[in-house]
């Protein structure tokens, strides 16, 4: 039996350390109590997966994407986007607003829904969305360790579709059906080429160790396998519904396809699972693609400044996929399927070849 | 003329998807919006705009020309010392019929668009408050052009529109009523009853004598329309 | 198109019930259509009133998987019943009404009314108002080819391709505002040519205006037109061959996507078009890409068009003398109507009988018939025949056979406008 005093010296042996704020930590670990809920938030398994990068980045991806995708979009086509609300920071805060609506909306559950799937599973998705954040290591910050990290991480990603499906299931009309079905099909149209585009990094870098392949990119990933990149960028988009393969929400054909029920705060949470999937997906393109979290130390964040480096680099490829929202239209998903299962998986094929090129010629040892 | 051939190879796809993020990414860094901030910033209107109607009394000779053609029946005629137009915006489509129909220019387009009214039946504008322009709360100080030379441009003036438009009256061909065929009259004394302007005096005995005061006589034509006989007629002065 | 059908189904046969839902709402269809369609292994979707991508209009689709077997529409929700309003107004009157149907297409809807006056009355329009008026129907027909481009846009999903074409059309409205006075609704055409003079700088100011929309559409044709994904979505989507077309009385430019060179300007020329260079656009694939692509191209025959209209104008009157005769107008302005307006037009009596007369419209062929008592000055009959009316039929059989995804991409591709079809 661990008493609290062990748990607290475990807490203690194993927290981030920021100097910039060290002396408030000590001045804080001194007061009795207070310094169990620091030395709790600070412990780096529990601040990997509630501060940075998990829920504390998610909430901050949210409100910074949905200002961005909006401003950026807006300026693409001509307008200004949101503005009115706080016009001194150019409607910075409208996310929050918009939040703020949802909390006050009614929630309204239909007759013919599954009343306890369709209020629960909204707040279920949160447990797939965090699960792979436990296996994301940011530096020294990291909830769980181990040398097969990246293939677990896209395991626990293919969770995530399966929610969605049971959202539509429990909303029980003809457009929900409609989308889950969609969202099923699309899901067998990106995982394949997907998994392949990981699996030739893993190849190429000889591991399956996050830690390994950040140690190996002394070129970034993307410069040594740009084929594995596109099939992993493609397939971001599609795994998260985003224009041209925003198939499953369809809103001018289905809907909102498994979402068409929802209605006040439950929307508003089934409206950010897609936000949350990209960025774990960023997430693990910056590990593999873009160094992961290896830049320049900043001494007085400490164990901070891996986190944040590897935080930039997610978001940074986040608002370049908000891009393709104002370009493209919507494929049909058969042609989502035919691309998925035709090009993406010859290119993705490509890829493996490439990588299996690179780890015969020794270059990464 | 047929329809040019849009090439749907691979190559010409690829070409097709990088002008499409080409644009996407030219406009993000420097688009060419055409935003006008509506409540700070104010487009410029012509003249000719149909905005609210404004009324003039002073020119008004009650011919009911305005209420008779206007096509959403938003017109009404109120009595005061004469009988003036009232107008039910809540009806109102700015056809802007009334005003060509008004024979004096009393009937005045502006440029205000923008009247907010708190029900419906304030939006029932009675003439007394037609001759006056509506309180505006205007929070514009800049006014915008759209100017094109060879590429549209939005011209920032700081000024403040005036909305209200300064309206020449037309030159006006001066008719007025008078008996054409005295032998129908059958001394029904409408023409009498409907005159805004007291002009015809009915005098009925053996022969039915009607007067019209060419002094007083406006030439608005209502006792032509209204006469069942066809006695009266317009004549030019 | 039904590969489905070629592999071997299996069937699984479970009792379905109509859902209840499909009762008690007032649909067009019988309830044994309904109850045939669930024994079949197929359902019906109702796309519409309120879906984001069906317009003032319900469609039922009758789907078997994702494939669309049949579409019935149910359209009537935005029906004003213009014709009997026009029986109690008069003929004057019904200018403002009847440019309601399709407001972006004002000047269309009202030329062909207008004509329909002019044709029975016999009255001859001056040359520099019939310039204006084709000036005028040419920037609506853009304006609401931009619209229908936009709704087509963001109805597969290209916000982009949405807002810019809206962006486009503030310039016409621009030119609109600076002719008539009014962004659109402009009731500026009246029988006997326009209800006042343009002046020259402001036609200048619309010559200036298109070659701007030139320039604009580049960009819209690279983000959206010429894109891959939009051609892929529209592409081989809702043929209609030349025979199908023909058959089911397709109209306009979805006609003349199908191969046939049909335009009521050029066949039945008016106001200044015979005087005008231009070319009918026609494709021969009838798809929703070839329909769309007729339409682009349309817009840049039409800029052609008012610039050569521009160019060409004549001075003099806009309105014509005939109008003045046999009236005591307040004043005899050639060039302006203001002040005579009523006394010019609340008389209008057409002699007994019936008119008839096509116009091009935007959307294609426009068919007014006014019929006369000779005795008042309300119309006796008031008949329209809009185009959306006309290619409905065409419309729903493109649909069969098509994927249910297709729906909005075909719906956009025809530019159908419930408020225009339903009066």
């Amino acid at each position: 039996m661990l008493g609290i005093s062990e748990i607290f010296e475990m807490f203690k042996n194993n927290m981030v350390n920021i100097p910039l704020i060290q002396p408030i930590i000590d001045a804080l670990m001194n007061i009795p109590l207070v310094n169990y809920v620091v030395a709790l938030v600070l412990w780096k398994p529990f601040f990997a997966i509630a501060i940075l990068p998990g829920l504390g980045g998610i909430m901050l991806v949210l409100l910074l994407m949905v200002y961005w995708e909006r401003k950026l979009t807006a300026r693409i086509q001509w307008r200004v986007g949101p503005l009115e609300v706080f016009r001194p920071l150019r409607g910075l805060i409208q996310p929050m607003a918009d939040g703020f609506r949802y909390f006050f909306q009614e929630v309204i559950v239909h007759v013919d829904a599954h009343r306890p799937y369709f209020v629960q599973l909204p707040i279920l998705t949160f447990i797939p969305v965090l699960l792979p954040i436990l296996f994301i290591p940011a530096g020294e910050i990291v909830a769980i360790r181990s040398p097969y990290a990246i293939q677990i991480i896209v395991a626990l990603i293919a969770l995530i579709p399966i929610t969605i499906i049971g959202i539509g299931w429990a909303s029980n009309s003809r457009f929900a059906y409609i989308g889950s079905v969609r969202e099923a099909m699309m899901y067998f149209a990106y995982e394949v080429p997907f998994v392949i585009a990981v699996l030739a990094m893993i190849l190429m870098y000889g591991s399956g160790d996050p830690y390994v392949i950040v140690e190996k990119q002394s070129v970034p990933g993307i410069i040594m396998n740009p084929i594995a990149f596109l099939v992993f960028f493609i397939a971001t988009l599609m795994a998260t519904s985003r224009l041209p393969f925003e198939i499953p929400e369809a809103d001018q054909e289905i809907a909102f396809g498994p979402f068409v029920e929802y209605s006040g705060i439950l929307f508003g949470i089934v409206m950010t699972l897609a936000y949350e999937k990209l960025y774990i997906m960023c997430l693990l393109m910056s590990i593999l693609f873009f160094g992961g979290w290896s830049g320049f130390a900043i001494p007085l964040l400490g164990d901070l400044s891996p986190v944040i480096w590897l935080f930039v680099k997610a978001v940074v490829v986040m608002l370049i996929v908000a891009l393709t929202r104002s370009i493209y239209p919507r494929f049909r998903l058969d042609q989502a399927l035919r691309m998925g299962w035709t090009s993406m998986l010859a290119v993705s094929l490509v890829s493996l070849a490439v990588a299996l090129a690179i780890r015969l010629s020794g270059w990464l040892g | 003329m047929k329809v040019e051939k849009v090439e749907f190879d691979p190559i010409s796809r690829i070409i097709g998807h990088i002008n499409a993020i080409s644009v996407g990414v030219k406009q993000a860094i420097k688009p060419e919006r055409i935003t006008v901030e509506y409540p700070r910033e104010r487009r410029k209107l012509p003249d000719n705009f149909r905005g609210l109607i404004l009324f003039e009394k002073d020119r008004c000779i009650s011919c009911f020309r305005c209420a008779f053609i206007c096509p959403a029946n938003a017109i009404q005629m109120e009595l005061y010392d004469n009988y003036y137009p009232s107008i039910d915006y809540s009806k109102c489509i700015l056809c802007h019929f009334c005003v060509d129909s008004c024979p004096t220019t009393a009937l005045k387009q502006t440029k205000i668009h923008d009247v907010a009214f708190r029900d419906l039946e304030e939006m029932v504008v009675h003439t007394d408050e037609m001759i006056n322009p509506p309180e505006l709360v205007r929070e514009d100080t800049v006014t915008v052009e759209y100017k094109i030379n060879r590429e549209l441009i939005l011209e920032r003036k700081k000024e403040v529109e005036n909305l209200i438009v300064e309206v020449k009256p037309v030159e006006r061909i001066e008719y007025h009523s008078a008996c054409i065929n005295p032998q129908n009259c059958i001394g029904c004394a409408l023409c009498a009853s409907v005159c805004p302007a007291d002009a015809i005096s009915v005098e009925i005995n053996e022969k039915k004598v009607l007067s019209i005061d060419i002094n007083k006589c406006t030439g608005c034509g209502l006792c032509v329309r209204e006469c069942p006989t066809n006695t009266l007629g317009l004549v030019k002065r | 198109m039904r590969e489905a059908n070629e592999m071997k189904e299996l069937s699984i046969d479970v009792p379905v019930e109509p859902p209840t839902e499909l009762k008690p709402l007032f649909i067009p269809i019988p309830p044994e259509y309904v109850e045939d369609a669930y024994k079949k292994d197929e359902f019906l979707v109702l796309v519409g009133p309120q879906h984001p991508g069906s317009g003032h209009m319900r469609i039922i689709v009758r789907v078997d998987g994702d494939v669309i077997v049949e579409a019935i529409p149910d359209p009537g929700y935005v029906h004003r019943s213009m014709e009997k309003l026009a029986e109690n107004r008069l003929y004057i009157q019904n200018i403002p009404l009847f440019e309601r149907p399709a407001i972006m297409d004002n000047a269309n809807f009202n030329l062909g009314y207008i004509r329909a006056i002019e044709e029975a009355l016999d009255i001859e329009v001056p040359e520099r108002a019939k310039y204006l008026r084709t000036i005028m129907a040419e920037l609506c027909r853009i304006g609401t080819h931009l619209y229908d481009a936009a709704i087509l846009a963001v109805f597969i999903g290209h916000t982009t391709g949405f807002m810019y074409p809206f962006a486009v059309r503030e310039l016409i409205c621009e030119c609109l505002v600076k002719m008539t006075g009014a962004r659109f609704t402009s009731s500026f055409i009246i029988p006997g040519g326009i209800r006042r003079d343009v002046d020259n700088g402001i036609l200048n100011f619309v010559k200036k205006a298109t070659f701007e929309i030139e320039r604009r559409l580049k960009n819209f044709e690279k983000i959206f037109i010429k894109n891959p994904a939009t051609i892929a979505r529209l592409k081989d989507v809702g043929v209609l061959t030349k025979q199908e077309a023909i058959k089911y009385g397709v109209v306009g430019p979805f006609l003349r996507a199908s191969g046939v060179e049909y335009d009521v300007r050029k066949v039945e020329s008016y106001e200044a078009y015979d005087e005008l260079d231009w070319e009918i656009v026609v494709a021969d694939e009838g798809d929703g890409y070839s329909r769309f692509l007729v339409r682009v191209n349309e817009i840049s025959q039409s800029l052609d068009i008012i610039r050569q209209a521009i160019g060409r104008i004549p001075e003099g009157d806009v309105i014509s003398q005939d109008l003045f005769e046999n009236v005591n107008a307040n004043t005899k302005n050639p060039k302006d109507i203001r002040g005579a307006f009523y006394d010019v037009f609340t008389n209008l009596k057409l002699p007994l009988g019936e008119t008839t007369t096509l116009t091009e419209a935007a959307r294609g062929l426009l068919l007014y018939t006014i019929v006369s008592d000779g005795e008042s000055n309300v119309p006796y009959r008031v008949r329209i025949v809009s185009p959306g009316w006309l290619y409905l039929r065409g419309f729903m059989e493109s649909l069969k056979g098509e994927r249910l995804a297709d729906l909005q991409a075909i719906y956009g591709s025809f530019g159908y406008f419930p408020p225009e079809a339903d009066r």
